[in-house]
């Protein structure tokens, strides 16, 4: 047992270096004025948070990204359960499916931004020229304000989707049998059989696949860096998202303990609507037993 | 670089002159000392190598250079310069240079650099713009102003003799140059404004129209203080012009291609932009007929342009400092200017350089080397919060000219009034504010 705890140390010191330091001294630096580069580091108290509660792009960065995040991991989830079920049932091409929904994934997110830009542009754009073919006029996706956020989305749940959808795909594949041969036999119809039995066992996936895709989503940053960037982009209010305006902050401003502030917010966040999604299920485990 | 009008070769032998200039009175620099150069310019890599290489064979000191986008590269410079573990010669904007110069990392220059900066080898307003409290620091590179770029093809098209004088002109030679399908849908502006994206870019290219119509961003109050310079009329009427190009006489879309490369395929008539147009005209659409003339005058009033320098600065924690100030002077020879601008399409920033022979091969590029007699500059002010302001304000601003409500007077007054507000909030953060 000792020799598997000192094994575990060079990890932990790793990981207490690389992740536990950073989030603390990110925590310590929320209250000072810093800008990365004078030795000059004043201490401010809480100033910076108070500052947030009144920060126009903050509150909007706030809100973007709440919506974008809700509306990311509610759609994903709920188009990738069923493709799972679907999936999971032995077919040929299910392997195939699998494959093809799965590619965005491990696609790394600069190129897909870039082609997802050029998908949505607006002139020479692939989807426009679809709505083109059958008469249907271009849309702005990227420039109208009122879009942006929502072509964003979309791209979001096509990232997302073959994630979530393999595992719930292992989780079903892991109900036993038997369960279903006997609901079958006392005449249950699938969407008794998915309601009834899949959807209650697969509670531990959907929690994990909710919570991951969560904290993903409300630290989505690349996208929107690409999607911005340059005069044929979408306008940055549209889709101001928190981590964008935490390296706004603290890389262009150079607002360190700013952009601190917002960090330890976002990380509260996160925790919070973690912590909800495990209560829920604990409520499920009470009312089982 | 196959695009350029200097060969690597040709940098070479200029910089060679100017490394034989050097030697005659600058501090010899050890055999064994390499100095590290980063660029914000990946497209001034070349030049950079070329005459890191004529320096190498002129004093044996090697040269290496990395560059990054700008971003980037301010990024990797604020973490790296403090902690000593930075070049020895950067360059970047004097946004950012100010503020390494307040933390000491970049410290007043030697009397040689000092003696070049005030030589009469660059113009008042920027030996201006490095000096800090008396003192001079780092030595400018480029000289960036912005002229207006016009698709001569088109105004030929349109029976327009020439390129406007000012910005009511304009407006009117946009709508006859502006083309629509048969479904209503623009298939070329009239002119290319920035009205998308985000960045401090879109102020930027706002105060193109803002400080000729008699407004600026802040105004200095003679104590060192500053305050929002722009909820007058001067700023309701650029923005007013803004508006007007998008929703009233509609010679601009946020949907339709924008800046250089339209400009570059023939997507817009009129852009405003600086000098490295030229470049990306030359690589990419070289039989493009096009003219740049002078940035147009608010009605009567003067002809006024953007200036914005960058600067060559040394790094205080370099272990090779007089090698660098040396390799900094020698980067700003009379040559190697020449060949900065030969190479890159960005104008060098040192006025006593003999450009007859580019303006000979390039004519566009007088309007950037020799402005037009009155034009007037605007510098960008020395001061860190800058960026935040510009930005902020660039933030708002695309919004504003897509929405219908700021065609009511207003509610246009109501949105300059609250982005002005925000400035002055933003330099009274920064101990800034004073009227």
């Amino acid at each position: 047992m000792l020799f598997c705890y000192v094994a575990l140390l060079p990890i932990v010191a790793l990981f207490l270096y690389v992740r536990i330091i950073p989030i603390g001294f990110s925590f310590l630096l929320s209250f000072y004025k810093w800008n990365l580069i004078s030795p000059r580091r004043p201490f401010v108290g809480f100033d910076n948070y108070l500052g947030l509660l009144d920060d126009e792009n903050f509150i909007l960065a706030l809100k973007n990204t709440t919506i974008y995040s809700f509306s990311t991991v509610l759609l994903s989830t709920a188009i990738a359960l069923p493709l799972a079920v679907f999936l999971s049932r032995k077919s040929r091409l299910s392997a195939f499916y699998q494959t093809v929904y799965f590619l965005p994934v491990i696609t790394p997110m600069v190129p897909v931004s870039i082609a997802w830009k050029w998908i949505y542009d607006y002139n020479y754009g692939i989807l426009n020229y679809g709505f083109s073919l059958v008469g249907l006029p271009s849309v702005p996706w990227l420039t109208d304000p009122d879009i942006a956020l929502w072509a964003l989305v979309v791209m979001g749940v096509w990232k997302v989707l073959g994630y979530n959808m393999v595992l719930f795909l292992v989780g079903i594949r892991n109900i036993p049998l038997e369960y279903m041969e006997a609901a079958s036999l006392d005449g249950a119809s699938d969407w008794q059989r998915f309601w009834r039995i899949t959807l209650p066992l697969l509670r531990p996936i959907l929690l994990y696949v909710l919570v991951t895709s969560t904290i993903a989503a409300y630290n989505v940053f690349t996208q929107v860096y690409v999607m911005t960037l340059g005069s044929q982009s979408a306008p940055g209010q549209a889709v101001r998202m928190l981590v964008f305006d935490i390296y706004t902050n603290g890389f262009q401003f150079f607002r360190m303990g700013y952009a601190s502030a917002e960090a330890v917010i976002l990380t509260l966040i996160v925790l919070g609507l973690t912590v909800v999604q495990f209560s829920l299920v604990r409520e499920d485990k009470v009312k089982e037993g | 670089m196959s695009n350029t009008t200097i060969g690597r070769r040709g940098a070479l032998q200029l910089a060679a002159g100017a490394g034989a200039a050097a030697m005659a009175g600058g501090p010899a620099a050890a055999a064994d000392v390499t100095l590290a150069v980063w660029t914000g310019y990946p497209e001034l890599e070349p030049w950079y190598k070329a005459i890191g290489e004529a320096y190498t064979k002129a004093k044996g000191t090697k040269v290496t250079v990395f560059s990054t986008s700008l971003r980037e590269h301010e990024q990797k410079l604020a973490a790296a310069v403090p902690t000593g573990t930075g070049p020895d010669v950067f360059d970047v904007g004097q946004i950012l240079g100010i503020t390494f110069i307040e933390a000491g990392l970049v410290k007043p220059n030697p009397a040689s650099v000092d003696g070049l900066l005030k030589s009469g080898a660059y113009r008042k307003s920027s030996v201006e713009q490095f000096t800090t409290e008396g003192k001079t620091y780092g030595l400018p590179m480029l000289f960036s102003t912005p002229a207006m770029f016009w698709n001569k093809t088109m105004f030929k098209e349109a029976g327009l003799a020439g390129p406007p004088n000012t910005f009511q002109e304009k407006m009117a030679f946009a709508k006859k140059l502006t083309k629509f399908d048969a479904s209503g849908k623009m298939i070329r502006s009239g002119m290319s404004l920035r009205l998308s994206g985000q960045g401090s870019g879109i102020a930027e290219k706002f105060r193109f129209i803002l400080e000729p119509a008699g407004g600026t961003l802040i105004v200095p109050n003679g104590k060192g203080k500053f305050h929002q310079g722009y909820d007058n009329d001067a700023g309701r009427n650029a923005l007013k012009y803004y508006v007007d190009a998008v929703q009233v006489e509609k010679v601009d879309d946020p949907k339709v291609q924008h800046d250089s490369a339209a400009f570059v395929a023939a997507n817009t008539a009129m852009l405003m932009r600086e000098a490295w147009v030229i470049g990306e005209i030359k690589k990419q659409n070289p039989t493009l007929d096009y003219g740049v003339a002078p940035m147009p005058a608010w009605g009567s009033g003067p002809h006024k342009t953007l200036l914005q320098h960058n600067g060559l600065w040394v790094n205080a924690k370099s272990k090779n400092i007089d090698a660098a100030y040396d390799f900094m002077v020698f980067l700003s020879s009379k040559e190697a200017s020449v060949a900065l601008t030969q190479m890159s399409g960005w104008v060098a920033a040192r006025s006593d350089v003999d450009w007859s022979p580019l303006l000979k091969e390039i004519p566009q590029y007088k309007e950037f080397v020799a402005p037009a007699e009155g034009m007037q500059f605007y510098p960008e002010p020395v001061m860190a919060a800058w960026n935040e302001i510009e930005t902020r304000l660039a933030d708002r601003l695309p919004g504003a000219y897509a929405d219908p409500a700021m065609q009511d007077p207003a509610k246009l007054a109501a949105f300059i009034k609250t982005a002005a507000a925000q400035t002055d909030q933003i330099l009274k953060q920064n101990d800034l504010y004073g009227t």
